[in-house]
């Protein structure tokens, strides 16, 4: 019913004991309201004038008042530790995204793990703010009220304490025949979410086809369908509310029948009747409270699950074995006989590479999709680590990995599609560099050849760009992450992931001319299948199924007539 | 209230729902009322009950009634309850149908053929929360208030018979819980609501630029500016909220203050009105009791109100959707003949918010069996100049024809003329086998095997264990890109139309798989008629004809053998294509 969970959270242990004394607080109150509110009915009852009444009226009033005060009180004093303790969960959470990078991040889905960061905190939130003072209230407040009614009548004290586990028994029944149930109309809930999301974002397709009109009949008839099947599992689903209220009203009608015979006996008076028939409805009400917010709870239970499973994912450590230095003609990365295998995946998506590069030097990466050249650079980069520790060494030093800070101060790394952030050109420009000053800012944007561009919009260099505001084609996109790398000039490694894949031709032959200039006195990788950028490489790996296969100039592998030939001869294009 | 009548002004998604379930929104209601009368119906029998019996009657049959009516009302409450969730369920489940299916018919009236992306799939996500939200407008607002002022209604004309100024008493009193109160609840809390969103957009915004560019901040090395980025925003979210829970906790304070009252006045009633007798006197007892759950509906109608900005902003989305209208419907014809020629006349188009003529004068004619390639850089109208082929777009100038008729009046048959290829074309969830009839929904098993067949997936399909019945998984994840290209390419054959569009089918593709589909593309559609968007010469060598799109107009154009002797441009682009 409680989650162990909450009670690792610092702090918590204290929490519960004072809410733990607030809510026994409130159980008093609540027996007091009940007594001296029948005592005022009996008065008038005994056709006593209202006079007579005003005593317990007004201690009914003070303990009704301190009763819902005792409420706020409760929330006030649990609430700033529940915030406090969610920030912390959340600030841990961001924390660890930064640490687990972006190849981690891209598997669970960024929209996964910004909506838990948003919405699954918040849940976590509701849930510890629920979940701890409804389970004190429910482990306390029925039991100080049954002990009271056992005080004033054993046999009324002991038919509700006979039903309150067969409540449960029942609910726990039925809610096991309903779970299974309710489960697979969940999945169907999915199923029907998933289809109608799936047939509006192939609507184009749809039209294409000529099917778009059609479809809106079969969208209802899925739906129609759905709903009917939800219906009938509802009707057992609900069953274990039902049961929970059946038992709950017809135990204090019965109550109200036993207590009514009793009276007409005599075997006892108008007083104790009158506050067991008050405290009935009370000594099931924070059972009932529970079961309403029994969704809420559970959703919070499952948010926190998913925050705890992203919290414990096993993350690179020692990230900074390696001193702080700068790459320069004498430096030296060697990977010996890497392995990297997938956490997910039997096959290595890279067996075997060895690699051995000094200084300054333009380094191709070509082979078909599938063939590693993404893995492989995701390596470099130290996102990715390889299967055994000590099989990559900088200057010397072997390393678990290149996930290391003095490293990745070294390089800049430029993808598919460089990442804009939702700032100012210039703040884009300058991300990587503190203190920037606008001169050199400009200065790097025309070397990229972004002075036209920029000369046409509105706020030049201060223009927002980025989600949301002013879009970028995927060719200046290019070039804003090229003027980083001619802004930042202590960076001298550049890492390109297929940087020009997607664009057109021509735009890839004008932004050509500007790359070329700042692989001068860099170290570059260059993963590709653009043929001509061979052209320029000193030196070339070609991959194959995670293999390196061959590596060396292009003029050595042209000679060599092996993997490098064949490739080559099955990507180019026929004379015109 | 301005903004309420504002809200349902144009509204096509609450109120006629309201209507058009009239008859089970009823039965809601009524099952509603009767669960709550029942649940204050029974404490006040009880509290009558044992009054009586206190008198100690000299037989049972006094007491008989109230006994056999607490059973009654205690089986009655849980009863009702039960039929009532179960109907309003129904009932809001059947408006999800209806709400798919309008909104459905809303997005296909805006959607296009011709679309270069799935981005749209946020956008989507959104309204379909909307549609969740309106079904929660009803069951977590509209029920309960209606319910309540219903109860409310009820009590101060029951009591107001009995004494008209304890019932006028009751009517304000409980009139602030459910009347006042929610309205200050709406003003407060769509103010706090409205900054909150605000801030929570910028959240999530900043939040998924900062994932998004994950890769950069890591490498560059800024921790401290990566966790400070997030610290404003959650602070000023989490005052709002607190200020938030505040409010909520003293509210449901004050309302709590309100039923005491309610609880005084019955009293003090009573002590005047009920102690003349001491048959009078049993029903004290009987009020006093029955109060308590009597209110309890009124407890939350507070909290489902101050959700109402949430439900408004949703209702106001939805229904901008339907705003916006056909334009003039253009009278629909079918074509008599075969496909004779596409002529493009004198084409102009510009967007209503764009600065320029994306296509300018225009003309063009292609006739059956021509291969077409379209070239030009990126943002410079190769799709604007597709839409307005197929007739998703109408031209400012100029007209599109087929056989001599006007495209727009082609609409009805569109698909018997064009095949569309694009660069992600969509694969629904669902088997392999379905995914392809689509292309065409009459053709037989055997049609669409020889369809896979002739793409080259044969083999592939009749490996996988459950063949042509293998689930594509959502967007066709089971597949990679050239495959899911190959099975759209199957679903053409099958729809068998003479005009093939193709718009950059390859982009995502890798040089081999690219070669590799355009050769099959070509080698199956060499009767078709093709007009191919490309962004990049590989292939080229397949088409009669090459024209550059650039600056609204066509600046080179001729066979791929002219231009590659005749234009340096081209010949420098086509040899860097190759790898030279």
């Amino acid at each position: 019913m409680i989650d162990k969970r909450l009670f690792a959270l610092p702090g918590m242990r204290r929490y519960v004991i004072i809410l733990g004394v607030l809510v026994f607080f409130q159980a008093v109150a609540i027996i007091v309201q009940a007594r001296y509110l029948s005592i005022a009915i009996v008065g008038l009852w005994n056709l006593q004038s209202f006079k007579a009444i005003v005593g317990p009226t007004i201690i009914f009033m003070i303990a009704f008042l301190c009763r819902h005060l005792l409420t706020v009180w409760q929330n006030r004093v649990f609430f700033p530790y529940v915030e406090k303790t969610s920030g912390q969960i959340r600030e841990k959470l961001m924390a660890k995204i930064f640490r687990l990078g972006p190849a981690e991040i891209e598997k669970r889905g960024t929209g996964n793990i910004v909506t838990m960061a948003l919405e699954g905190i918040d849940k976590v939130q509701t849930y510890l703010m629920l979940v701890i003072i409804k389970v004190l209230d429910m482990s306390i407040t029925p039991w100080l009220v049954l002990l009271y009614i056992l005080f004033l009548r054993w046999e009324q004290a002991i038919f509700l304490f006979i039903i309150f586990p067969v409540i449960i028994l029942f609910m726990i029944i039925l809610g096991y025949a309903a779970q299974a149930k309710a489960d697979r109309q969940y999945e169907g809930y999915q199923r029907l979410s998933n289809h109608f999301v799936d047939t509006l974002r192939g609507l184009s397709t749809l039209k294409q086809l000529g099917l778009s009109k059609r479809y809106a009949d079969n969208v209802y008839e899925v739906s129609e369908s759905y709903r009917k099947e939800t219906m009938s599992t509802l009707k057992i689903a609900l069953t274990s509310t039902f049961a929970l209220d059946f038992f709950t009203t017809l135990s204090i009608a019965v109550v109200a029948v036993f207590l009514g015979f009793d009276l007409l006996d005599g075997k006892v008076t108008l007083l104790p009747a009158l506050t067991i028939l008050v405290l009935a409805p009370e000594y099931f009400m924070p059972i009932r409270n529970f079961a309403n917010d029994y969704h809420a709870t559970l959703n919070g239970k499952n948010a926190l699950t998913a925050v705890l499973d992203v919290l414990n994912e096993p993350e690179m450590k020692q990230r900074d074995e390696l001193p702080s230095f700068k790459w320069d003609n004498q430096s030296q990365l060697v990977l010996s006989h890497v392995s990297l295998t997938y956490p997910e995946s039997k096959q290595p998506a890279l067996k075997n590479i060895s690699i051995n590069i000094q200084g300054m030097k333009k380094i191709g990466i070509i082979g078909a999709s599938g063939s590693g050249k993404s893995t492989l650079v995701n390596l470099i980069g130290g996102f990715l680590s390889p299967d055994q520790p000590d099989q990559v060494a900088i200057n010397g030093q072997k390393l678990p990995h290149l996930n290391q800070e003095a490293w990745q101060q070294n390089f800049l790394y430029i993808p598919q599609n460089p990442y804009l952030f939702h700032a100012t050109l210039a703040q884009n420009i300058a991300f990587y560099v503190d203190h920037a000053t606008s001169e050199s800012i400009r200065n790097a944007a025309e070397r990229a050849g972004l002075t036209k561009w920029i000369k046409s919009l509105p706020a030049g260099l201060e223009t927002m760009i980025g989600e949301g505001a002013r879009s970028v084609s995927g060719g200046q996109a290019q070039r804003i992450a090229l003027a980083r790398a001619f802004l930042d000039t202590d960076r001298k490694i550049l890492l390109f992931d297929e940087p020009t894949a997607h664009l057109d031709i021509e735009t890839e032959a004008a932004l050509k001319k500007d790359i070329l200039p700042v692989f001068d006195n860099h170290l570059v990788f260059f993963a590709t299948h653009r043929l001509h950028w061979i052209g320029e490489m000193d030196y070339v790996l070609v991959m194959d199924h995670g293999r390196l296969v061959e590596q060396g100039t292009p003029q050595e592998l042209a000679n060599q007539n092996g993997d490098y030939v064949k490739l080559r001869s099955e990507m180019e294009a026929s004379d015109l | 209230m301005k903004g309420l009548r504002q809200t349902f002004a144009h509204d096509t998604w609450v109120m006629p729902y309201l209507r058009k379930y009239k008859g089970l929104l009823i039965l809601v209601l009524f099952l509603g009322f009767m669960t709550f009368f029942s649940g204050g119906a029974l404490m006040f029998n009880s509290g009558y009950l044992i009054s009586e019996a206190a008198r100690r009657p000299s037989s049972i049959i006094y007491i008989y009634v109230p006994v056999v009516l607490a059973r009654a009302f205690g089986i009655a409450r849980p009863s009702f309850r039960y039929v009532e969730r179960l109907t309003s369920h129904n009932w809001v489940l059947k408006i999800v149908s209806d709400f798919r299916k309008k909104l459905y018919q809303s997005v296909e009236k805006k959607a296009s053929a011709i679309q270069r992306s799935h981005q749209t799939g946020d956008i989507l996500s959104i309204l379909v929360d909307d549609i969740e939200h309106i079904e929660n407008l009803y069951l977590r607002t509209v029920f309960p208030m209606v319910i309540g002022w219903l109860l409310y209604v009820f009590i101060v004309i029951a009591i107001g018979a009995m004494n008209w100024v304890v019932g006028i008493l009751l009517l304000l009193l409980l009139g602030v819980i459910i009347i006042l109160m929610p309205l200050i609840s709406v003003t407060t809390n769509g103010v706090r609501e409205y900054r909150q969103h605000q801030i929570q957009h910028t959240f999530y915004t900043n939040l998924t630029d900062e994932v998004l560019g994950l890769g950069d901040w890591l490498i560059s090395g800024r921790y401290d500016d990566f966790m400070a980025l997030q610290k404003k925003p959650i602070e000023q979210i989490a005052k709002l909220r607190r200020h938030d829970h505040y409010y909520q906790w003293w509210r449901s304070f004050f309302v709590q203050v309100m039923v005491l009252l309610s609880v005084l006045v019955l009293l003090v009633w009573s002590a005047y009105s009920f102690t003349a007798t001491k048959s009078l006197a049993n029903w004290v007892a009987a009020f006093a009791l029955a109060i308590f759950p009597a209110v309890s509906p009124f407890l939350n109608i507070s909290q489902g109100a101050s959700e109402w900005p949430v439900y408004r902003r949703s209702i106001e989305r939805v229904n901008q959707l339907d705003a916006g209208g056909d334009g003039h419907p253009v009278k629909q014809t079918s074509l008599s003949e075969p496909f004779k020629d596409l002529s493009i006349k004198q084409l102009s188009f510009q967007y209503p918010d764009g600065d320029r003529k994306v296509v300018d004068h225009i003309s063009m004619t292609i006739h059956p069996g021509e291969k077409v390639a379209l070239l030009g850089p990126s943002g410079t109208g190769k799709s604007t100049l597709l839409k307005l082929m197929v007739g998703d777009l109408t031209p400012d100038d100029g007209s599109v024809e087929i056989n001599g008729q006007n495209i727009l009046s082609l609409q009805d048959v569109r698909s018997s003329l064009f095949g569309i290829l694009d660069q992600q074309p969509y694969l629904f969830d669902t088997t392999v086998m379905n995914n392809v009839r689509l292309g065409n929904t009459n053709a037989s098993d055997d049609a669409v095997k020889d369809a896979i067949a002739a793409v080259g997936l044969k083999d592939l399909i009749e490996s996988l264990p459950a063949q042509y019945n293998t689930e594509v998984q959502e967007a066709g994840q089971r597949f990679s890109g050239g495959e899911r290209q190959r099975l759209s390419l199957a679903r053409i054959l099958l729809q068998d139309a003479p005009i093939i569009i193709l718009d950059e089918p390859t982009v995502s593709l890798d040089p081999i798989t690219e070669k590799k589909l355009l050769d099959k593309v070509f080698e199956l559609l060499h009767d078709k008629t093709i007009i191919w968007v490309t962004h990049h010469l590989a292939g080229i060598a397949h088409v009669d004809q090459v024209r550059f799109l650039e600056h609204g107009n066509f600046d080179m154009q001729g066979t791929p053998q002219e231009l590659y002797k005749q234009e340096a441009r081209f010949r420098q682009l086509y040899d860097l294509d190759r790898g030279k």
